[in-house]
């Protein structure tokens, strides 16, 4: 019994925005009540660190199973906290969950939503014949689109014409690499659309131009991987002396589906809008959210559906487009975010909760910067993200409200922001689990015959021997 | 038109080389050759969370339907029909389209799965949107299909499709075209049912005396399309009837016994398309018979 899988995720998008609309508030605020992350013991986290791992570990030992059940496994994990929580810290637990879930899982979701299916609805045509110089500059182009359209958009966007424009050349492998480098991973460090753990800041407070702060690191840590790029490239071009593409099938340069380029320019502009009005708050099961939060949630809905509704099928078939990659997404991360609210109670509690060993560890703001990174590159970054942000919360502001404790942090400790965020969205691409838009463009590259490294091979040739040393000018020049 | 070359797409479900023995009969017009086809959905091998593309399991999926296909290669053999093999991954129509536009073939034949309430609903099926995409004509293939009568459940074998087809024609071109496609199974096809409903939206505003015009008018169409059978060395019957288009079709096909249904399929707007469809995407998607629809 299989229904239109378009269908099934739109009714769930809708299923998870009405209800917590309709409804009234029957939770208790925890402002009210015990401060839960200065009882929860560490082992509450276990099952955030059985997730991850989980992520981490059954896609490499066992991907068959992994591929048909990962959805189950990812509500065993939700479940063994929320029902354990539920049942000992009954309405202080269930707020938690509702909170997580109406004010960072849902927008996060519509987002990548909205920008993973406006972005589908671009193709991009032409024979480009993949020289050093071409390959640069559409790496180039990707990185730049990057935060503008989310890693995600960008890196499926120009993936494919990327692959075919070299599918003459012998060596393609640390192309592909490259591309995870720059398009699916550093070139979204600039907005809140680029990079998911940087949406998430955005919902906790953090301003829409703010991480436009993360540019001049982003440029270097960009500037030096185009440059190594296009070395390798004309090295194993020399050496490769590709034979001329076949005039006689040469496509014109084209795009179609261009008028979805005005709706991400309407996605930047509601998730901007959202950032700015201040049109009140609403208490949707007790959870206080703001007006312009829901407002903006309808946008996108909106936007993705007149995207697709507007756009021919062909664009979207040429492209190669499923929905399977944001179901994925939408499964995997209920399971991370339900199991990550200990964990960032735990380490919003500062000195009084349990990681208060690893909240005064980490100090400096290069510490932050590599602990965010290393943590980002195997485990989802988004989460990670999340987590040290709330650690340096922790450290200098554990009495205050979220929200003012992050405008604390930027006005006197604005560093420790920066490290995390660039930690975050730099290190995603160190492995091939430390970023959704990583796993999709192996695929694809697979897919499409370009061999891939094993997970492990991928650390060993490329992240050590080229991210790593980035990241060390990168702590040098800035933190 | 002739069924030289067709396109046969399955999913290995129950009864599909039974589907695919009843196009033996084509055979027959001149069939001479069928392209076997199976698309595994991208998402059965790509796009494991985190992990990567499935080439092991593609080989395998591959390895399993080639000798499958080969042994339905063997029986197609056995009848004077060639057989190629084409099993690819993609997004099945799309595939299916581009596959048929490659081996320029005359039709394709794609199996139907039963439906659940919801996608009964919802008419824009993949099967619809292939055919309603289809720049050839597309058989909906149903060897075995489940029907309800007067709240009974009851189970058909379609076999020898071709022997008996019914034309539902609504006087459009695509209807003209489903009348020559007819007309080119000769030898194949014992007798030809040709229909004709007047709709309930063109009845309700008018008055008896332009009524019987339309009648009249119906029937004068009707004779013609008979008279083309005919002279094509066919043997044909008409029924004429006014009502439910969808529901009246259904019922002539039962009355008269039809094998099959063909309809010419008229193009329609984006939201009639998918959400409401037109009465031809109803009629392939209600009917127990195989409906062949022609653009």
């Amino acid at each position: 019994m299989k229904i239109d899988r378009k269908i099934v995720f739109g009714l769930f998008l809708i299923a998870l925005v009405i209800p917590t609309i309709v409804f009234g508030s029957d939770t208790e605020s925890p402002t009210n009540h015990m401060n839960l992350g200065e009882i929860l013991p560490l082992w509450s986290c276990i099952p955030f660190g059985f997730m991850l791992l989980s992520i981490a570990l059954f896609p490499l030992l066992a991907p068959n199973f992994w591929h048909h059940h990962f959805g189950k496994i990812s509500f065993f994990w939700a479940a063994s906290f929320a029902i354990p929580g539920l049942v000992i810290f009954r309405g202080i637990a269930l707020y938690e969950i509702l909170h997580i879930i109406i004010i960072d899982y849902i927008p996060f979701i519509i987002l990548l939503w909205s920008l993973y299916t406006v972005s589908g609805g671009i193709l991009l045509r032409g024979t480009l014949v993949g020289t050093p110089v071409v390959n640069t500059c559409m790496l180039l182009i990707g990185t730049l689109l990057a935060s503008w359209m989310g890693t995600t958009g960008a890196a499926m966007l120009m993936i494919r014409p990327f692959l075919r424009a070299n599918s003459h050349r012998k060596n393609r492998t640390f192309m592909v690499v490259f591309f995870i480098f720059l398009i699916a991973n550093i070139g979204g460090a600039l907005t809140p659309l680029g990079d998911p753990p940087l949406f998430l800041g955005f919902l906790h407070g953090v301003p829409f131009f703010w991480t436009l702060n993360i540019a001049p690191h982003m440029v270097l840590a960009a500037g030096i991987l185009l440059v190594c790029y296009f070395f390798m490239d004309s090295y194993h071009y020399r050496r490769e002396k590709p034979s001329p593409i076949n005039l006689n099938e040469k496509v014109p340069f084209g795009i179609e589906g261009k008028h979805n380029f005005l709706f991400i320019a309407a996605i930047v502009i509601s998730v901007l809008i959202s950032g700015i009005v201040d049109w009140g708050k609403i208490s949707i099961f007790g959870v206080h959210t703001s007006v312009q939060d829901l407002v903006r949630n309808g946008l996108l809905l909106l936007i993705g559906t007149l995207s697709i509704v507007t756009t021919n099928i062909t664009v979207y078939e040429e492209n190669n487009f499923s929905w399977a990659p944001i179901i994925e997404v939408a499964y995997l991360f209920i399971g991370i975010f339900i199991t990550m609210i200990p964990c960032l109670l735990i380490l919003k509690a500062g000195g009084k909760g349990a990681l208060a060993f690893f909240i005064n560890s980490v100090h400096h703001p290069s510490q932050y910067f590599w602990s965010t990174g290393i943590f980002s590159g195997f485990l989802d970054n988004a989460p990670t993200y999340l987590t040290f942000l709330n650690t340096a919360l922790g450290n200098f502001y554990s009495s205050l409200p979220e929200k003012q404790a992050i405008s604390r942090l930027i006005a006197e400790n604005p560093l420790y922001l920066e490290a995390i965020s660039a930690g975050s969205v730099f290190f995603g691409a160190c492995s091939y689990i430390g970023n959704a838009p990583n796993f999709m463009v192996r695929s694809i590259a697979e897919e499409a015959g370009t061999p891939m490294p094993s997970f492990f091979g991928y650390i060993l040739k490329y992240t050590l021997l080229i991210l790593i040393p980035v990241f060390v000018v990168v702590t040098f020049i800035f933190f | 038109m002739k069924f030289e070359k067709i396109l046969f797409n399955t999913r290995f479900r129950d009864n599909a080389i039974g589907a695919l023995e009843q196009m033996l009969d084509l055979t027959a017009v001149g069939l001479k050759e069928i392209i076997l086809v199976y698309v595994i959905p991208r998402e059965k091998v790509a796009f494991v969370p985190y992990g990567g593309y499935q080439k092991e399991k593609e080989l395998e999926i591959k390895k399993k339907v080639a000798e499958k296909f080969e042994k339905w290669g063997a029986i197609l053999a056995k009848k004077g029909v060639k057989s190629k093999i084409r099993i690819e991954v993609g997004t099945p129509n799309a595939v299916i389209l581009s596959i048929a536009e490659k081996e320029k073939v005359n039709m394709i034949v794609a199996g139907r799965k039963k439906r659940t309430l919801l996608e009964r609903v919802y008419v824009g099926t993949h099967l619809l949107d292939l055919a309603r995409r289809s720049p050839i004509p597309i058989l909906m293939d149903k060897y075995m299909a489940e029907y309800e009568i007067d709240g009974k459940i009851l189970t058909r074998v379609n076999e020898h499709i071709f022997s008996h087809p019914m034309l539902a024609t609504d006087w459009s071109c695509p209807s003209e075209n489903a009348l020559e496609t007819l007309i080119s199974l000769k030898g194949l096809a014992s007798k030809i049912i040709v229909a004709h409903n007047i709709g309930v939206k063109i009845t309700k505003a008018m008055s008896p005396a332009q009524f019987q015009e339309i009648k009249k008018e119906s029937r004068k169409r009707l004779n013609e399309y008979r008279h083309r059978l005919v002279d094509a060395g066919l043997e044909a019957q008409t029924s004429l009837t006014s009502g439910r288009t969808v529901a009246e079709i259904i019922n002539v096909s039962r009355k008269h016994n039809a094998s099959m249904i063909v309809l010419g399929r008229t193009g329609k707007d984006w939201l009639s398309q998918y959400w409401l469809g037109g009465v031809s995407h109803r009629v392939a998607e209600t009917s127990e018979l195989p409906v062949l629809l022609i653009p």
